[in-house]
């Protein structure tokens, strides 16, 4: 009895133990790749941001009183942009250039 | 003492500092409360604002503020004043200023909406605050860009072992953008091959020497030796003051290390600054993990390379040169700043990071313990200073940083190269940096008033003239000290924001006020005493000698430092209004703190 108590904690123990080393080395992991491979990440979104934007400039510019293109071709990619609307009008609306790239920006300073 | 002392008392100040006072903060005065929104949750668009993970963000701040400050500081400070005043200047600093500066900026820019230091100035302080920002980050980068080329030319031209690695380093660098934004290679790929040639061309580094020594002789003999800037330098020949020749192998290589930052500054930040940034960092990363480790570990295993050689305390006020003085109050609070308190960290930490909290119970370990762990990099600086020992302040780092690395079983010339790469390498990826943000400072500031300086030639080609100008006076001190106190007072100013906007709340504002009372008078009057020095030391002895360049450079320095003052004391008087506006306010109802976590 006490030899099967003695086991079952022993087995938390190191199950405990197991899950705060996987813990630790995820959080490693994390703190790595937020040193290394986060910048890439950042900079390639915002690359491809820049990109969409213009494209939802050509196409929806009409939201924020640019008329760009006919209604008709606007509607036919609605569903496709409508996720990315609220995003991208607020992107717009802190941008003191029209198409201010986002490497040549003071990030706001 | 030895090397192991010395980090157990950094790593006991981390842990004391972090959770005896720290955490209280948080959780008493800042009451950070993981159910509320933070600004990357409210305004998130993918790109800046967006709720990272705590870890990830904590990588990316620590490395976004890590630079060559903590290094060259602590580097400059053993060696006028000991290493004593240096490390508890660190200790004291990182534990009641600077974690404090930098969580607390956070904590500003979170709860403001994800503004940035001079929006939430402009609200709470005064709408001039923002120009006045602006002249402040220009100057200070200025300075830092003058004392930053200064070291690495000078560095480059009597270190010829280095020079094969930094050239590799930057067509890595070229490399690896290629490779990830074009060719579309994975990330672990590209640096295992380019960090990988990178570091054997740095550790080949003593085979080329001589080869680089001759390029060196042969640029020099061009003039037949004669030097072609000779000024007065307080701090040669042990600090009595000497004459100073500029070289054309010294001009050759600031000026090559110039078009290097103009390239990183115009170019696509893709195409060359990050990448080389990147590669550069895992050179670095790479000589401080192993040159920490080996400073813990040395004493137990190779006692010779953990020992102290430079003595615990110099003097009260060293003199540089005939009419120079260094007091050690204010001047070892603006020569040690990265590692102790940097207002820079403020700056980025409202832009970049707090725009990316996910939660407000991350805004404590993510700032201060990115301060923390910048501590540790001022640290082991003063630790491989002062074990170093032999030669100039960057050779007696490079040498005692190599003895560390030694323990691991690398042979010292080696180390000693890659220390000294390491050392180039963080200074020469940070400088590209500053050109890039001194370029478009420069246009923001005085685009709209004279359209030339929008282009960004224009803007990037009189950042790196002014630059080379400061290179060509030569008193690096004096150049790293003046950028010390406008950093040490970015510092204060966003203290002086904090402490308007927790008396605005009607919060216990002491233990921002203090340290901002404390870095405000500090800095302000180390900028008076380097404009003295400046003047006394550099100005007047060579405009006697009747030589041009010197007295434009040092007059240049001291108008600087003049107006840095004058920018000071408008911010001071603002700051002090707004908050004597808002302590007679009457104080808002108390908000009950979150349960404890």
């Amino acid at each position: 009895m006490a030899e099967s108590v003695l086991k079952q904690r022993v087995d938390a123990t190191t199950a405990a133990l197991a899950h705060r080393l996987f813990r630790g080395w995820k959080a490693a992991k994390q703190f790595l790749y937020g040193l290394t491979g986060y910048e890439f990440t950042r900079h390639a979104l915002a690359m491809r941001h820049e990109l969409e934007a213009i494209f939802m400039v050509v196409t929806m510019g009409d939201l924020i009183g640019i008329p760009m293109m006919p209604p008709i071709y606007s509607l036919r990619f609605l569903p496709y942009v409508v996720p990315e609307i609220s995003a991208w009008k607020r992107q717009m609306a802190r941008k003191r250039e029209f198409l201010e790239k986002e490497e040549y920006d003071l990030h706001g300073l | 003492m030895n090397t192991l002392f010395a980090v157990a008392v950094g790593a006991l100040t981390v842990y004391l500092a972090y959770t005896q006072y720290a955490r209280r903060i948080d959780r008493k005065i800042i009451q950070s409360d993981p159910k509320r929104a933070t600004p990357a949750k409210l305004y998130m668009d993918g790109v800046d604002f967006m709720p990272t993970n705590r870890n990830i963000l904590f990588g990316y701040h620590f490395k976004s503020i890590a630079a060559a400050g903590p290094i060259v500081g602590a580097i400059e400070a053993a060696t006028l004043w000991g290493w004593l005043p240096a490390l508890i200047w660190l200790v004291l600093g990182v534990s009641f200023i600077g974690w404090v500066s930098d969580y607390s900026a956070i904590a500003l820019s979170v709860r403001n909406e994800g503004n940035s230091l001079s929006a939430v100035a402009h609200r709470l302080v005064s709408p001039r605050t923002r120009l006045l920002l602006f002249l402040f980050i220009f100057f200070y980068l200025l300075l830092l860009a003058g004392a930053f080329v200064g070291i690495m030319a000078s560095v480059l031209e009597s270190q010829p072992r280095t020079h094969l690695g930094i050239i590799l380093l930057v067509v890595m660098g070229l490399l690896l953008g290629q490779m990830l934004y074009r060719w579309k290679m994975g990330l672990v790929v590209a640096t295992l091959i380019t960090v990988g040639i990178t570091l054997m061309g740095i550790l080949a580094g003593p085979l080329t020497e001589a080869a680089f020594k001759g390029f060196n002789a042969a640029l020099n003999a061009m003039t037949g030796g004669t030097p072609i800037v000779t000024y007065f330098d307080p701090t040669l020949a042990n600090f009595k003051g000497a004459e100073a020749k500029i070289m054309p192998s010294l001009l050759f290589w600031a000026i090559a290390i110039c078009i290097f930052c103009y390239a990183g500054s115009v170019l696509p930040i893709w195409r060359m600054a990050q990448p080389v940034v990147y590669v550069g960092f895992w050179i670095t990363a790479l000589a401080m993990f192993l040159g920490l480790f080996g400073a813990a570990v040395g004493a137990l295993f190779k006692p010779a390379v953990a020992q102290f050689q430079i003595p615990a305390f110099k003097a009260w006020n060293p003199q540089l040169g005939p009419a120079g003085t260094m007091p050690l109050w204010p001047m070892l609070f603006v020569t040690i700043a990265c590692g102790a308190v940097s207002g820079w960290h403020a700056l980025f930490g409202t832009v970049g990071t707090a725009r990316q909290i996910e939660n407000e119970a991350d805004m404590l370990p993510v700032g201060a313990g990115s301060m923390f762990a910048e501590f540790l990099l001022g640290l082991l600086a003063l630790l491989a200073v002062s074990v170093g020992a032999k030669g100039a302040p960057v050779a007696a780092f490079a040498n005692g940083l190599g003895g560390f690395i030694s323990v691991w079983g690398v042979p010292r010339d080696y180390a000693v190269s890659l220390a000294f790469a390491s050392f180039i390498v963080i200074v020469l990826v940070v400088t590209q940096l500053i050109f890039r943000v001194m370029r478009v400072t420069l246009s923001e500031w005085l685009g709209e008033v004279i359209p030339p300086f929008r282009n960004q030639h224009v803007a990037s080609f009189i950042s790196v003239l002014l630059a080379i100008l400061l290179v060509l006076t030569g008193t690096r001190i004096y150049l790293w000290q003046l950028f010390g106190a406008a950093n040490q007072l970015m510092a204060a100013l966003s203290l002086l924001l904090v402490t308007v906007w927790l008396a605005s709340m009607g919060r216990n504002w002491l233990y921002a006020g203090l340290p901002m009372a404390f870095m405000y008078v500090t800095t302000a009057a180390s900028i008076l005493v380097t404009a003295y020095n400046l003047y006394y030391n550099v100005y007047q002895p060579n405009i006697v000698a009747g030589r041009i360049v010197p007295v434009i450079g040092s007059g240049l320095m001291v108008v600087v430092a003049l107006l840095l003052l004058v920018a000071a004391l408008f911010i001071g008087v603002d700051g002090l209004r707004a908050f004597l506006k808002y302590l007679r306010r009457p104080a808002p109802a108390p908000r009950a703190a979150p349960a404890r976590r």
